[in-house]
């Protein structure tokens, strides 16, 4: 292997907070590295959240995203190309040779980065997939009437909601709110045997940011059981239940009746009760990443059993953040900074190979 | 209760019957009783219940209970169970070990006992094909046999009552 | 045999003017001949000192002074009075040896690692590939010994592919330690007794210990084993009957996913023996960890019971019968389980000497549970904390963490981006403001003055904002030139004139993203980006109303998620104390008030800065 045939050290595909971590991880570690991302600007989910924090931070790390994207547009050894879609893959002699194609981007879109000009193929010692998860569609679960029943939203609608402030004090005011938890996780019939690890935690933080606005609105919790996030958490939890209805039930189904949805669920006497609420919001889960199979078939990346992409894939190939199985922003940014730290170790290997 | 004095194994019985296999998995979401909707007129009804009973293995108090008899076998709750549980073919194993413990109720055996005799629940009379050849239909035949040999149950004597399955 | 300590005299702006003949005289020093010394001064800032000056005096401890920062303005006799004494307090504890590492000129790169297992070997790994020569001092006899909570298969692996240029401390354990980036000092404890020893970086990575996460207390302690124990080929039933195993996975608090998923790799195993019938005992099924929904299911395949009982609702009887309600069925259940398997959580526990010698900043602000300090950081820069101290999942977890906080201490270390406060030491009165309220450590008593170390900086500013003598700031966030940038900002804004303090990490963040959009701030608004909310003092405030601001706001970041910790309350509770003194003057306490903001909220910020408007036209 010649060094010089190298165009960069490190790709990272996928520009949300695991491939941005990846980057800059990698610069502090002294090497150069090229994003690519597929929209026309960085920042994956991440840049849909809001901040739920009430009277203090609820730690859900969606500003470190600022944070990432700033300091990748500080540090010179990252180059960004967003509206790129990598098209082929090839590796020999222990280089990668991958190839960009430019995808139509929107007018000038915000953030760092510069749409990728023309086709271009890049030779690199390593690659890392960072391209996030894919959210699942609730139209999968039709009985939660997602799209058919009006007041029912997914929960990343909500998010979009609470940070466009379209619900509060002067703006939409539900009197009854309920979160359906495990839509498509927890799922073995679906296909989706895995918790999503994310979602208890992000439902109870908007719960409490509606109730923050709205004091006189009533959130329900319908869950089967509530996930761990740390020691602040279990510390959290037990003002929360007093805050928050807790139902410890999988509902049958949304309907929609004459007020707005209601939603059909075990009572506690077990027979099935209907109840009417104004906003049913259902907290969706994490899947493999979308187009799995053809980064498989791309870069022979292997799908673990649950067709998240394996970590182990062939040499010079990691996987960092979601798209390597369910994770909070906080976990892929570290997780992307282990992958950067492996990345980095083969590319000196290679290097120092190559001196001989 | 004492968990000591129930029966462990009642659950891996009830497994090892054809239908039965998911009662195991069940992590008692209630989605089943959810939708339930002899549930929904029968309070005392809830799927999630008679599962969780027999997986604590309360065998007799199960296969005695009179309520495992009026699932409808609608299968909703199979179609909403995130574990595939299919409860109406768990029911219908536990009801089989049931019957073979001589708890099936009167309608059951009723029921049983015109399928073996008539192949169906219902008496094919003159009246109906009567009806069917006025729409143009073949008669249907009281064919019994058939049931019979698939049920394994010895061929009635000549001119005689089919017994109760 | 006193030290041979010399003045090396750069040419600086301040400096102008003064013989340096003089100065070293009046000081008693005597003037650099390029020969060796044992101690320097040097009147330079550090940061603006050359390379070659750097390298000569690498490993020496020297005094770095900035004297034209010090001596200021005057007439030359009042100068030369006043650098001679500088230097000579200087060089005084320059000669003495008393400096610690914090002192020294260039950011030590050495890196300590004191722990075992996963974390502390992969932190070891970790530093020693990017350059750093690393000190393991382990309790244990060899590098390879596993903490309890670690997989040992892993551990060996790690071990064995240490690289040679990490220096292998056995039998060893860090008692004391000083200082912060690049300038620590660290008390070790090993089989030839007491060393003290500069490092650059710590890692703090004790060994784990498991411990039973949910105990039962009155149940026989001959029925209990601890998962980690478990041999479940000691367990079946005899021919006729079951064996009943209870496995209690977080039946008084709920337990974590990791102990959990551990409880069920040991119910799975239980129930596969014959003739054992498992229950399962939780307060909230805890799957969060990768393939534990998958083992869950797995368990209940294969004939677990899945129990789940109300937090507390697990009661023993007699120290053999376990009783609960169970709500479906509405009646209590019983069991004399033949076994009691115990989940077990991880940690370790936390060394004395942390809360002894880091007092100014106990656990709790050493580690709080903020976003900003995710990847082993800890308040104090150069300082991390790992595994199962910090209370980090075991396994992989711990790797990346490991990987995470060595990214993060070599940028500390070589890519020095902010550079150290310049302490002002004849303005220094002592009080030790800045050692109490630098979050990082920053500030050190040392000898008779302020120190600081060469990497530990983020410029938050606090000390500035706290010191009474004006006598530390880092570079640029001095009162005198903040004062003189508002002055000049407010003289050409605009009527009504209204400040926006804005912190680095959020405020600002949010204005960029609101000006990038275009947003069209009101005319007289003038933004003063700060490093950290908790740079504002009163002074600044008030000054900004006398030179007619008609509202300020300061927008930091949420509580728990200031990089520096509570610079945001401190912030919040100067604000409150001005707003205190607008009352009694009479005047609208509510024209300066604290914006609460994450760098997302571009959205409240644009409606804070419109009421802001709408209250300074008003006024
Ligand atoms: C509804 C919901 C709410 C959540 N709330 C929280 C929360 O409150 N707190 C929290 O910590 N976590 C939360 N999460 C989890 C969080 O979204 C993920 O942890 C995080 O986004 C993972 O980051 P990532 O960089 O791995 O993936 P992503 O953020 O998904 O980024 C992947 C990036 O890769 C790009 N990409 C994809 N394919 C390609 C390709 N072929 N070529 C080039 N680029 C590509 C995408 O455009 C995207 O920019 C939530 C998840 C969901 C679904
Ligand atoms: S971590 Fe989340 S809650 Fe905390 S300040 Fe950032 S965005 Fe807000
Ligand atoms: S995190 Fe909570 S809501 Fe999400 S899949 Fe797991 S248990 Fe269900
Ligand atoms: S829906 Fe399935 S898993 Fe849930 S309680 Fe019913 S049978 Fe059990
Ligand atoms: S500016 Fe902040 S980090 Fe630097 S010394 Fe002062 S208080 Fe410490």
């Amino acid at each position: 292997m010649n060094p010089a045939e190298i165009d960069t050290p490190v790709l990272i595909i996928g520009g949300g907070v695991a491939g941005l971590s990846a980057a800059v991880e990698l610069s502090r570690r002294g090497l150069a590295s090229t994003v690519v991302e597929r929209e026309a600007a960085p920042g994956g989910r991440a840049g849909e959240f809001c901040c739920k924090a009430v009277a203090a931070c609820a730690r859900c790390g969606a500003c470190r995203l600022g944070d990432l994207l700033a300091e990748a547009a500080a540090r010179p050894e990252i180059t960004l190309h967003t509206a790129a879609l990598v098209t082929s893959a090839e590796q020999k002699d222990g280089l990668w040779t991958v190839e960009l194609s430019p995808q139509p981007a929107g007018d000038d879109a915000p953030g760092p980065g510069a749409p990728l000009g023309e086709r271009c193929s890049l030779t690199t010692g390593a690659v890392i997939l960072a391209v996030g998860g894919q959210v699942f569609d609730p139209a999968g679960k039709s009985r939660f009437a997602h799209g058919r029943v009006e007041g029912v939203h997914s929960a990343l609608e909500l998010e979009a909601m609470l940070a466009m402030g379209a619900i509060g004090p002067g703006a939409m005011a539900p009197a009854k709110v309920a979160f359906i938890q495990c839509v498509g996780s927890r799922d073995a019939a679906g296909g989706r045997p895995w918790c999503s690890r994310v979602c208890c935690g992000y439902a109870l933080r908007m719960a409490r940011v509606i109730r923050h606005r709205l004091p006189e609105t009533e959130v329900t919790f319908f869950h089967m059981d509530v996930q761990d996030y740390g020691r602040a958490w279990e510390e959290e939890l037990p003002s929360l239940k007093e805050d928050i209805r807790f139902v410890r039930a999988m509902p049958g189904e949304v309907t929609a009746g004459e007020q707005g949805p209601r939603v059909v669920f075990a009572g506690p006497e077990g027979a099935p009760v209907s109840e009417g609420f104004d906003l049913v919001i259902l907290s969706v889960g994490i899947g493999p990443p979308n187009g799995a199979g053809s980064l498989h078939e791309l870069f022979g990346a292997a799908p673990d059993q649950d067709g998240f992409l394996a970590e182990e894939g062939p040499d010079g190939l990691f996987v960092a953040g979601a798209a390597a199985g369910p994770r909070s922003l906080n976990e892929s940014i570290t997780h992307a900074g282990l992958a950067a730290s492996r990345a980095a170790a083969r590319v000196g290997a290679l290097l120092e190979a190559a001196r001989g | 209760m004492r968990l000591n004095d129930c029966d462990p194994g009642f659950k891996h019985q009830v497994a090892a019957e054809p239908g039965g296999e998911g009662i195991r998995v069940c992590f008692g979401c209630a989605a089943c009783s959810a939708r339930c909707p002899v549930g929904a007129n029968r309070p005392e009804y809830d799927p999630r219940r008679i599962i969780r009973a027999a997986l604590l293995g309360r065998r007799e108090e199960v296969l005695a209970s009179p309520l495992i008899w009026l699932c409808s076998s609608c299968y909703t709750c199979g179609e909403v169970c995130p574990q595939g549980v299919r409860f109406t073919d768990v029911l219908t194993a536990i009801k089989n070990i049931a019957a073979r413990a001589g708890h099936a109720p009167p309608s059951a055996r009723i029921t049983a006992e015109l399928l073996a005799k008539q192949g169906r629940l219902l008496e094919v009379t003159e009246f109906e094909n009567d009806k069917r050849a006025e729409l143009g239909l073949p008669p249907v035949e009281q064919r019994p046999h058939d049931f019979q040999s698939i049920l394994g149950l010895e061929p009635p004597p000549e001119g005689g009552e089919g017994e109760g399955a | 045999m006193p030290a041979r300590v010399s003045l090396i005299w750069q040419e600086a702006p301040g400096l102008s003017g003064l013989d340096p003949a003089q100065v070293a005289l009046a000081a008693g020093v005597e003037l650099d001949d390029g020969g060796l010394v044992e101690a320097a001064v040097v009147t330079v800032a550090q940061e603006r000192a050359p390379r070659g000056l750097q390298e000569r005096l690498a490993g020496l401890p020297v005094s770095w002074l900035d004297l034209a920062a010090e001596i200021g303005g005057g007439g030359d006799a009042h100068r030369l009075a006043r650098a001679a004494t500088a230097v000579a307090r200087a060089a005084g504890r320059a000669a003495k040896g008393t400096l610690p590492p914090v002192y020294a000129p260039q950011p030590a790169q050495s890196v300590l690692v004191a722990g075992a297992g996963l974390g502390a070997l992969a932190a070891a790994w970790e530093a020693a590939a990017l350059g750093h020569p690393v000190t393991l001092a382990t309790p244990f006899g060899d590098a390879a010994t596993p903490g309890a909570d670690d997989d040992p298969q892993a551990v060996g692996l790690m071990a064995a592919q240490l690289p040679a240029q990490v220096e292998l401390a056995t039998e060893c354990e860090l008692i004391g330690l000083a200082g912060s980036a690049g300038g620590f000092s660290a008390r070790l404890m090993g089989p030839q007794g007491e060393s003290s020893q500069g490092f650059g970086a710590v890692f703090l990575a004790p060994p784990g210990e498991l411990a039973p996460g949910c105990e039962i207390h009155g149940l026989n302690p001959e029925l209990c084993v601890l998962a980690s124990k478990l041999d479940p080929e000691d367990w079946q039933g005899p021919e006729d009957a079951w064996l009943h195993a209870a496995v209690l996975a977080g039946s008084a608090q709920a337990a974590p996913s990791y102990s959990f998923a551990a409880a069920l790799e040991a119910a799975l195993a239980l129930a596969k023996r014959p003739r054992v019938q498992v229950s399962l005992f939780y307060t909230e099924a805890r799957v969060a960890v990768p393939g534990a929904e998958r083992l869950f299911r797995d368990c209940r395949a294969a004939g677990v019971l899945p129990m789940r009982v109300e937090p507390g609702g697990l009661e023993v009887r007699g120290g053999h019968t376990l009783a609960w309600f169970d709500p479906l069925l509405g009646e209590e259940i019983t069991l004399e389980p033949a076994v009691a398997v115990m989940a077990e959580q991880s940690g370790a526990p936390r060394p004395a000497w942390l809360d002894n010698e880091l007092t100014v900043k106990p656990w709790d602000l050493l580690v709080p549970e903020n976003p900003r300090l995710a990847g082993g950081k800890t308040s104090r820069s150069g300082l991390y904390i790992l595994g199962s101290l910090r209370g980090t999942a075991p396994g992989a977890p711990r790797r990346a963490e490991a990987a995470a906080a060595t990214a993060d201490m070599h940028a500390r270390l070589t890519g020095r981006v902010v550079p150290m406060p310049a302490v002002r030491d004849q303005l220094c009165a002592r009080c030790l403001s800045c050692v109490r309220a630098c979050p990082h450590g920053v500030p050190q008593f040392v000898g008779f003055g302020i120190a600081c170390s060469p990497a530990g900086c983020v410029a938050c500013g606090i000390c500035a904002a706290e010191c009474p003598a004006e006598a530390i700031a880092p570079p640029g966030w001095g009162q005198p030139e903040m004062l003189a940038a508002l002055e000049a900002a407010l003289a050409v804004a605009p009527e009504p004139k209204m400040v926006l303090f804005a912190c680095g990490q959020s405020g600002m963040p949010a204005a960029s993203a609101l000006s990038a959009s275009g947003h069209q701030w009101p005319a007289g608004l003038v933004i003063f980006p700060l490093v950290c909310a908790g740079r504002t003092s009163q002074v600044l405030v008030t000054r900004a109303l006398e030179l007619g601001a008609k509202g300020v706001l300061t927008a930091g970041c949420h509580p728990g998620n200031c990089r520096s910790i509570s610079g945001n309350l401190v912030a919040a509770a100067k604000l409150e104390m001005v707003q205190g003194m607008l009352a009694e003057l009479g005047l609208d306490p509510e024209a300066v008030s604290f914006l609460p903001l994450a760098s997302n909220q571009t959205r409240e910020l644009a409606q804070a800065v419109e009421a802001l408007a709408v209250k300074a036209e008003e006024a």
